[in-house]
């Protein structure tokens, strides 16, 4: 009220007064009541309408005995009109679209026909402040969630806002209440807080009982809601949907277990089968004829012994049949019937000539094949992959020639001349002896000569190969084998290839020694000037070797070759791999030992046998196959 | 003169940086969407103010009703009828054809000239609202956020105003009435006379007035469904 004194507009405070006052008196007349207005109300903010009732003053009800004037205040001079449109029926005065203005204040009054008005100052009003929006439509629901116990569920309602509302543009903006209560019951309704939007999750509804749910709506900011709605209901019930869950999982966990169950069964049952397929079993260390243990538990001085040929057992390699499923063993054929030829031009040719490699090549008498089972045929008939390319061909040829073991029929003779060759006393009985089987053994001698030990003058001490090495017909096959290995490899196989008992003596050649050796010589020796390999008692007579004999032959005419005594030279240990050369003849030729005797029959130089072409080899070499199981 | 020719760099190097800086103020805060701001669109900027104007309106709706429960409540918040609030020289659309015939670049210079109007009266409210002992704590606070907020929706209003000029929607026009030195109503000091109940009577009117304007206005101008 003090807000009022203080006004300093006349119209305001005047009216205010005088409003008040009125609204005082009419409330103070009494028990009649005056026609009046009940109601204005706008439905959509661009029109609206207002109800009077006559009051007490029936004489007044009859349509038309009373009249509507409203005053619209937009202007300072606005007047009182009429009601534009009258439902007499409703005693309703409706105001269309042209004659409703928002934002500015009505005022309604009653006038009889005798021009008595009725007036309320309450009855005056901006039309945003009457509106009431009719309620929404198109109201359902849908079952969100029941709650784990069972007992209670969630639901979602959602509606439309009202048609005459126009919420698109934006000229009216609703918010929406939702009241619901269990029907049946006269409680009180649960409302649910106001908001805008056209939808709203109730939440908390028991199983089993139904609901009333309806909705009103008024403008944001205002305070007159509208009507409800018209009601829908809400019922759930019990619906059993857990236990197809249940079951569900209970399969689901049962099938897996079994599959787990059948899976291990499987790896189980066929455990080595997966342990082959995932872990692949390591090839043992073997060496044919030593027991795979010993070399496993890495007893080397069994091994030694096995190995340098000691025991009984020894290994047997120099049997031909071992090699048939060695396709890299590598030997070398000897046509007999050639070697023959050969060897009746070589008696006319000088030995050492032969030696020396001066004579055109014989080598189209020998074939020089590889030990290939498979019967891969080489177009220089295999010299290519069995031979050193460093060696000249010539060369090879030549020593091949003229150390090659003698036949068979002078097996005696070599055994013999093998045997007399340990003893040092036979000194020149051998000589003799091999000499005079020399010239019809001379193609079938071994390839290899054995040097015992290089004299000061110059001269090469050949030893003579071992008995115990015509023990063995198969170290003939070795000895051809082995030739060609020889040649290539040089002194490295003679340490290393010590296949069998017979102890085998190496010396080194000295490259310093009188001409003896040369340059390349030693290169392809290739011999550590170390301790000699104890048991090992042979060398490689080297081609070049054999070029430089001449030159150390012609120094002295003595015979280069001395048998030596078994005390002064101890590697007269059994040599088997090689031929020995007993003595040189007057012509200085070697004279190689003769072979001992075959006992298979005459080699076939055919690629198909190449293993069983060889029986005339000298026992006492190692094959390329026994090389590398020695090989450490 | 060294001192001259100083104070004449000086006020050079001056109005070039100004200048320089008032070029930056002008222009808008987003340059292609450089370093990760984002332009918006003239449909994001029409509901921020949208927003804007609804939740002013309903702060001077809460202060009115607060207000009014000091006085005899009327019956439908009319009070006195005959108040005459200063904005009511101001042509308006009183209906949602009218406004909706309304030309856009009118509609949005109504809104900005309401806007513009209620800028002192609101402060000079709170002002007197701050030293009144009768209301409470809060009803201070809320003057003060419906004064802040009408001068912050006046700001927006003129942005969006820009960007419809920018996108050649309106002219140019209305920029120049929107800047801070246009003049105010012949009648500006009539609020002076208004008291607060009548003041938050005549600004909540108002408030709705913008609210609904700037809805038809976005309805126009950005189309969508429902429009």
């Amino acid at each position: 009220m003090e807000l009022f004194l203080q006004t300093n507009s006349q119209v305001s405070f005047s009216f205010s007064s005088h409003e008040s006052c009125s609204a005082v008196k009419r409330k103070g007349s009494g028990t009649s009541l005056e026609p009046h207005f009940t109601e204005c109300i706008s439905r959509n903010q661009e029109t609206f309408r207002c109800w009077w009732n006559p009051g007490d003053f029936h004489n007044l009800s009859s349509p038309g005995a009373l009249r509507v004037f409203y005053l619209k205040k937009d202007s300072p001079t606005s007047e009182w009109k009429e009601c534009p449109e009258y439902i007499h029926s409703n005693r309703e005065c409706f105001f269309d679209v042209n004659h409703t203005s928002i934002w500015i204040p009505y005022c309604m009054q009653l006038r009889s026909q005798n021009n008595i008005t009725y007036f309320n100052e309450d009855d005056c009003f901006t039309v945003e402040n009457i509106v009431h929006p009719d309620p929404p439509v198109s109201l359902n629901w849908t079952l969100l969630n029941i709650s784990p116990s069972g007992l209670t569920y969630d639901v979602m309602v959602n509606w439309e806002p009202p048609p005459s509302a126009d919420v698109g543009t934006g000229w009216m903006r609703l918010v929406y209440e939702i009241q619901y209560r269990e029907k049946n019951t006269t409680g009180s309704w649960e409302s649910l807080e106001t908001q805008p939007h056209t939808q709203q999750t109730v939440y908390g509804l028991h199983i089993g009982k139904e609901y009333e749910v309806h909705i009103r709506c008024r403008m944001q900011a205002f305070t007159k809601f509208g009507e409800f709605s018209d009601s829908i209901y809400v019922l759930v019930t019990e619906v059993p949907n857990k236990e197809s869950t249940f079951p569900l999982l209970l399969v689901f966990v049962f099938g897996v277990v079994g599959i787990l169950v059948l899976i291990m069964l499987i790896i189980v049952s066929q455990q080595h089968r997966i342990m082959m397929i995932l872990l692949p079993p390591i090839p043992a260390p073997k060496i044919k004829g030593i027991d795979p243990e010993l070399l496993k538990k890495g007893k080397l001085v069994e091994l030694n012994f096995i190995l340098s040929g000691g025991g009984m057992g020894g290994l047997p390699t120099y049997a031909p049949d071992f090699y048939q499923d060695e396709p890299w063993v590598e030997f070398i054929e000897v046509d007999a019937e050639d070697a023959d030829a050969g060897e009746r031009e070589d008696n006319q040719a000088s030995d050492t000539q032969r030696l020396l490699g001066v004579h055109q090549p014989i080598g189209h008498h020998m074939n020089i094949g590889c030990a290939n089972t498979i019967g891969f045929p080489d177009d220089d008939s295999g010299r290519a992959s069995c031979y050193d390319p460093d060696l000249p061909e010539q060369d090879a040829l030549l020593l091949m020639t003229t150390l090659l073991p003698g036949q068979p029929e002078d097996g005696d003779s070599s055994f013999d001349i093998v045997e007399r060759a340990t003893a040092p006393e036979r000194g020149d009985r051998p000589l003799d002896q091999t000499q005079t089987g020399a010239s019809q053994t001379w193609v079938n001698t071994d390839f290899y000569a054995q040097v015992s030990n290089v004299m000061p003058s110059g001269g090469v001490v050949l030893s003579p190969g071992q008995h115990l090495r015509i023990q063995e017909s198969g170290l003939v096959t070795e000895e051809e084998t082995h030739k060609k290995g020889k040649e290539n490899k040089g002194g490295e196989e003679t340490e290393d290839k010590n296949p069998k008992e017979l102890q085998f003596q190496l010396l080194l050649v000295d490259p310093e020694g009188s001409g003896y050796t040369s340059d390349s010589s030693n290169r392809q020796i290739n011999t550590p000037p170390s301790s000699p390999v104890p048991g090992e008692g042979y060398q490689t007579i080297h081609p070049q070797l054999v070029e430089t004999k001449p030159a150390a032959t012609a120094e002295g005419n003595q015979s280069p070759y001395i048998l030596p005594d078994s005390p002064q030279c101890p590697f007269f240990a059994p040599v088997a791999d090689y031929t020995v050369v007993q003595e040189m003849d007057s012509e200085h030729s070697l004279l190689l030992n003769p072979p001992p005797p075959r006992h298979s029959p005459p080699p076939s130089l055919t690629q198909q046998h190449p293993l069983k072409a060889l029986p005339s080899m000298p026992v006492g070499y190692i094959t390329p196959d026994l090389l590398g199981n020695l090989t450490p | 003169m060294s001192a001259n020719i100083r104070k004449v760099w000086v006020e050079v190097v001056c109005v070039l940086l100004c200048s320089s800086l008032s070029g930056v103020c002008s222009a808008p805060l987003c340059m292609n969407g450089q370093n990760g701001c984002h332009i918006l669109s003239l449909s994001d900027l029409f509901d921020r103010v949208i927003q804007h104007s609804a939740r002013m309106h309903g702060i001077s709706n809460d202060l009115h009703s607060e207000f009014e429960q000091y006085f005899l409540p009327s019956k439908n918040q009319i009070g006195r009828v005959s108040r005459n609030c200063h904005t009511s020289t101001i042509l308006t659309p009183n209906g949602k054809e009218n406004a909706q015939r309304m030309a856009r670049q009118e509609l949005t210079e109504v809104i900005l000239k309401l806007l513009l109007a209620w800028r002192d009266p609101l402060w000079h409210f709170h002002q007197s609202m701050a030293h009144h002992p009768d209301f409470n704590k809060f009803s201070s606070n809320k003057a003060l956020e419906m004064s802040d907020m009408a001068h912050e929706l006046r700001k927006g209003v003129e942005k969006v105003a820009e960007k419809m000029q920018m996108l050649g929607i309106i002219s140019n026009s209305v920029s120049s009435l929107a800047s801070p030195e246009a003049p105010l109503p012949a009648n500006g000091h009539k609020w002076r006379l208004m008291k607060d109940y009548d003041l938050l009577y005549c600004f909540r009117r108002d408030s709705n007035k913008v609210q609904n304007y700037l809805k038809i206005l976005k309805c126009r101008i950005v189309p969508e469904h429902g429009c």
